[in-house]
């Protein structure tokens, strides 16, 4: 009895080595030790035939090796299994230094990216966005701002008309006139848009666009224009962004100034950018005039208000340093691609 | 304008250099926009603003230095005694057109040698940019510059009776300019008249024949007050622009004119050895009191935000010579004087205190800003075609609103006429366009030609349709794209696909579902003459109005380009017409979907839209949807025949089909389909 199970161990280390981890030979292995008819439930069906004093050390012999015997199929079956998969997993490597997919990228204009900015900006403080038409007639592009025909701030030249009489708006100043005659004050609004002037230079298209705001209410003073200024100025460019106001002149404002921001490029030392002033014209403002209130039907004794302007492609141009100006028109899609959408 | 500081320097005798002065008088709203100290005395180029044409002159720019400075101005000139006869015994003159000239005066220098100037003169004028021309022209162009007073000098002899009338042209008259250009008048043009003639366009340009030349003895000075709209009419019609009209078109000071003649006459007398007549020919009809205006102190606070100190406001008022006086608690009076043609109302007085004690001194402040401004409901479609393009891989380009003349013609359908430019800058520029297609066309051929042949443009802007000109047309809202290349992104694992009518349409429809949500849009065979007939579309909503339309660009304007292009355009301004309503939420079933197959063979051209009809009149035991799964054209199939499988969907809500209901539903839809002429149920 004992030598027939030293064969049954010393037959399945063999065969189990035999075997060399290949699924189906482990298998059957278990199946010939330890099926329903397998050599070592024979065995331990004959141990009835042994006496009682035997049974015990022998029954303890048998299930020692059928323990080792399942203990050891067990291993192998985990280790053939683990180096089929190691194969197929092999099997199934990619390159994955090859190219990814891409997904297309599309971009908006540099321009809309800086007046959607400008935009939020402005909504966060409260001002409301207006629109109005790109074709004017002379009251609303010239009159009631306190240009008459023959004022000499009004330069025709520079107006595209049209035959039927009407005109390209020079400026988004028209909104303005639109909202005030429409509405009465509190106003608080910006005004972005395409405006159209009779130019073609390296400095000049005869398109491009403009962002105005204006502010109108029982106290607003220069004070408040200033503070405004400085606000967007500083959330747009920086919080260590400066600004100054000069006078300067615009039939349409009184007291009237031009602003300027200090350079970011030079931090005010002085640069090409600034022409080694130290400060960047960005626009025209002031208090809005008495005629322009007039002409709009706002009593100017009740009612003070500020307005200022910008032009957005310039403001575009300094924040991406593009340099010139023609590219902002010729739409190629290798300049577009760098501002994605 | 050019200044120089030395110049400045005699008439108001202050210490700071150039650079402090630029500074100054930038502050001041005289900007400074260079200095240039190529020769010993620093030249500062001066812009000047439109308003303040009393700083057109040495004189008046250093009024403003004073003022800045605290520094004493120079007196006028002393009178010139002159000799006899006077002038008013040499010529006489007569105002005709006292509503465009309100003052003309005059004055006679004789003995008058004319030759080179000195050096002085030569380099002064220099400095401010003018060329020397002789001692007699240069003396008029040094009173030009110094008083800012504008003098016309007319080679007296060369007047026929001793006479100058100041009138309107008269119908049918011409002037030969000294420029030689012989020039015909309009009835509204002022000019000096001799007594045979016109002589002179009034403030703008001499004439010919009375031009002072090498043989001039004796000079006659003009000084005058033009209507500063008659000259800029003048000389915006005629095309002529001078020093002159330059400052009589802003408006000069009506006071000048006798300062003018007197630095004149000094300066013939000095320059070119003549001898001034006594006395002067002034006609001024109606004499100007000065303006008197008053400002309100609270009116400072008011617009400034801030008071200064009532002394510092007399202080500034009266640094630029406004002669302030002290009313009442709170109100001052000034008397403005005549050079100061820019204030007439009380905010320019707030300016002017603003101005002296500097911009900078107004505080910071947002507490003046209202509150309780409506805001408008968010109704933007333009941003969100913007946003949809942009996130499905289009580029957005910017197109000029010019086109050129019928370039978009066949682009627009049912469009009122194109309405021109008058003063277009180039004949390309020279229409409103009535679509945005032109113009992105253009940009995706610049592409072409610079080599990309992927190009995905998208322009969201306005187009202009002119209903009823000269009233304002109406500017719709429109989203534009040009595809050309790939219709998918490239990648090494697949060919690449070539863009088809599909594509682009989804483009269409995914605009918009975006722009205006649950609407149902109807697509249907056509569009504009510039696209292909048999593959394009376009798009109508309820009511039949068209909302797109897209398709292939027509193979005759395709030849132009090096690639295939396909174009789309959508009336973003019709779509936001519509009401957007909030989506009204379903209750999603919770069993399991299940699907049939129908593959039909039918003839080519029956469309799709056919048999989704006639599937979608079987009245279905669940809600059904119906899926093209695959299309195929070739053998086994007839050259005219195609086949379709069509994948319809139940989604039951209630309760699980049975399979005898889905069987009999599928019958169903084979007896309706199979109804459809030329479609039979494939059987293989």
């Amino acid at each position: 009895m004992t030598d027939e199970l030293e064969r049954i161990e010393a037959d399945f280390v063999r065969d189990l080595a035999t075997a060399g981890g290949d699924p189906a030979r482990v298998e059957a292995l278990r199946v010939r030790l330890l099926g329903r008819k397998g050599e070592l439930s024979v065995v331990l069906r004959r141990l009835a035939e042994r006496s009682a004093a035997e049974r015990p050390a022998v029954g303890r012999a048998i299930n020692d090796l059928k323990a080792r015997i399942e203990r050891e199929l067990a291993a192998a079956a985990v280790a053939a299994r683990s180096a089929g998969e190691t194969v197929r997993l092999d099997r199934e490597r990619v390159d994955v230094t090859l190219p990814a997919r891409p997904f297309w990228v599309g971009s908006l204009h540099p321009v809309t990216h800086t007046r959607l900015e400008l935009e939020r900006i402005f909504r966060d403080m409260g001002f409301t966005v207006e629109t109005g038409p790109e074709v004017e007639d002379e009251f609303h592009n010239f009159e009631a701002l306190n240009l008459p025909a023959e004022h000499p701030a009004r330069d025709e030249s520079d107006t595209f008309y049209l035959e039927c009489g009407l005109l390209l708006r020079t400026h988004t100043s028209p909104v303005q006139v639109r909202m005030m005659r429409r509405r009465a004050p509190p106003i608080r609004m910006v005004c972005p848009g395409r405006v159209y002037r009779r130019d073609l230079d390296a400095t000049h298209l005869p398109m491009f666009h403009q962002l105005e705001a204006l502010v109108v209410g029982p106290r607003v003073t220069m004070a408040d224009l200033k503070g405004t200024l400085e606000n967007v100025w500083q959330r747009f460019f920086g919080a260590d962004v400066r600004m100054r106001l000069r006078p300067g002149y615009f039939p349409f404002v009184e007291p009237g100034c031009e602003y300027d921001i200090s350079c970011g490029v030079c931090r005010g030392t002085g640069c090409r950018v600034c022409k080694s002033s130290g400060w960047i014209e960005i626009g025209g403002a002031g208090m809005v005039h008495p005629a322009v209130f007039e002409a709009v039907g706002i009593d100017p004794e009740r009612c003070t208000g500020f307005a200022f302007g910008l032009g957005i492609d310039r403001i575009a141009m300094m924040r991406h340093g593009i340099d010139d100006l023609r590219v902002l028109m010729e739409n190629d899609v290798r300049f577009l691609a760098q501002f994605p959408g | 304008m050019l200044f120089s500081l030395a110049w400045l320097r005699e008439l108001s005798p202050f210490e700071a250099n150039a650079r402090e002065v630029a500074r100054r008088l930038t502050a001041r709203g005289l900007t400074v926009e260079s200095v240039s100290e190529a020769t010993g005395d620093p030249v500062l180029d001066v812009d000047v603003p439109a308003n303040r044409p009393d700083c057109l002159g040495h004189r008046g720019l250093a009024r403003e230095v004073a003022a800045a400075f605290g520094a004493p101005l120079a007196a006028l000139p002393t009178t010139v005694l002159g000799a006899r006869p006077e002038s008013a015994e040499a010529i006489r003159v007569e105002i005709d057109a006292p509503d465009l000239c309100a003052r003309y005066t005059a004055r006679i220098v004789r003995g008058v040698r004319v030759g080179p100037s000195p050096a002085w003169v030569v380099s002064r004028l220099a400095a401010c940019g003018v060329r020397s021309i002789s001692n007699v022209v240069d003396a008029s162009n040094l009173v030009l510059l110094e008083i800012g007073q504008p003098v016309h000098f007319f080679d007296a002899a060369r007047l026929t009776g001793r006479a100058l009338r100041v009138r309107r042209a008269l119908p049918g008259e011409s002037l030969r300019t000294l420029d030689g250009v012989v020039r015909a008048l309009g009835p509204e043009m002022l000019v000096i008249a001799d007594g045979d003639r016109a002589a002179a366009l009034a403030g703008i340009l001499g004439g010919f024949d009375s031009e002072i030349g090498p043989s001039t003895t004796e000079v006659l000075v003009e000084a005058a007050w033009f209507r500063p709209a008659s000259v800029r009419a003048t000389s915006r019609i005629l095309g002529v622009r001078t020093e002159a009209s330059h400052r009589f078109e802003r408006g000069t000071d009506i006071e000048a004119p006798i300062a003018a003649q007197q630095l004149a006459a000094r300066l013939l007398e000095e320059l070119a050895s003549g001898e001034a007549a006594a006395g002067t020919v002034d006609v001024y009809p109606a004499p100007r009191p000065p303006l008197q205006l008053s400002l309100r102190l609270d009116r400072i606070e008011r617009l400034l935000g801030y008071t200064p100190p009532p002394d510092r406001v007399l202080a500034a008022l009266s640094a630029v010579h406004l002669a302030p006086r002290a009313i009442d608690v709170g109100r001052i009076e000034v008397t403005v004087p005549s050079w100061r043609v820019d204030l007439g109302r009380e905010p320019d007085l707030v300016e002017e205190v603003a101005r002296h004690e500097g911009y900078d001194a107004i505080p910071v402040s947002l507490d003046g800003l209202p509150c309780g401004v409506p805001h408008p409901p968010d109704d933007d479609p333009e941003g969100r075609a913007r946003a949809i393009l942009a996130s499905i891989g289009f580029q957005e380009a910017f197109g000029y609103a010019m086109i050129g003349e019928g370039e978009d013609d066949e682009f627009v359908r049912d469009a009122p006429k194109a309405e021109r430019l008058v003063n277009p800058i180039a004949d390309p520029l020279a229409y409103l366009r009535r679509s945005l297609l032109p113009s992105l066309l253009r940009s995706v051929d610049t592409n072409h030609r610079r080599g990309a042949r992927d190009v995905r443009l998208f322009e969201v802007g306005r187009v202009f349709w002119f209903e009823r000109p000269p009233s304002l047309p109406t500017e719709r809202r429109c989203a534009a794209i040009a595809w050309s290349g790939a219709a998918r992104p490239q990648h090494w694992s697949e060919p690449p696909v070539e863009i088809e009518f599909p594509d682009v349409a989804g483009v269409v429809e995914r605009v918009l579902s975006g722009v205006w949500p649950g609407q149902a849009t109807t697509r249907r065979l056509g569009g504009p003459a510039a696209l292909h007939p048999g593959r394009s579309a376009y798009w109508t909503v309820a009511d039949g109005t068209v909302v797109a339309r897209a398709g292939a660009l027509h193979p005759t304007r395709q030849r132009a380009f090096e690639h295939p292009i396909w174009l789309a355009e959508i009336d973003l301004d019709t779509l936001a017409a519509f009401p957007a309503t909030a989506v009204r939420s379903t209750v999603v079933p919770r069993l399991s979907p299940v699907s049939r197959d129908l593959s039909l063979r039918m003839p080519r051209d029956r469309s799709f839209e056919g048999i989704a009809r006639a599937l979608r009149s079987v009245p279905a035991p669940a809600p059904a949807r119906f899926e093209v799964l695959d299309r195929y054209e070739g053998p086994p199939l007839a050259a005219d025949e195609l086949s379709l499988t069509v994948r319809v969907h139940l989604a039951p809500d209630e309760r699980t089909l049975v399979d005898a209901e889905i069987e009999a539903y599928r019958s169903e839809l084979v007896v309706v389909i199979e109804r459809v002429e030329g479609v039979r149920l494939r059987t293989e």
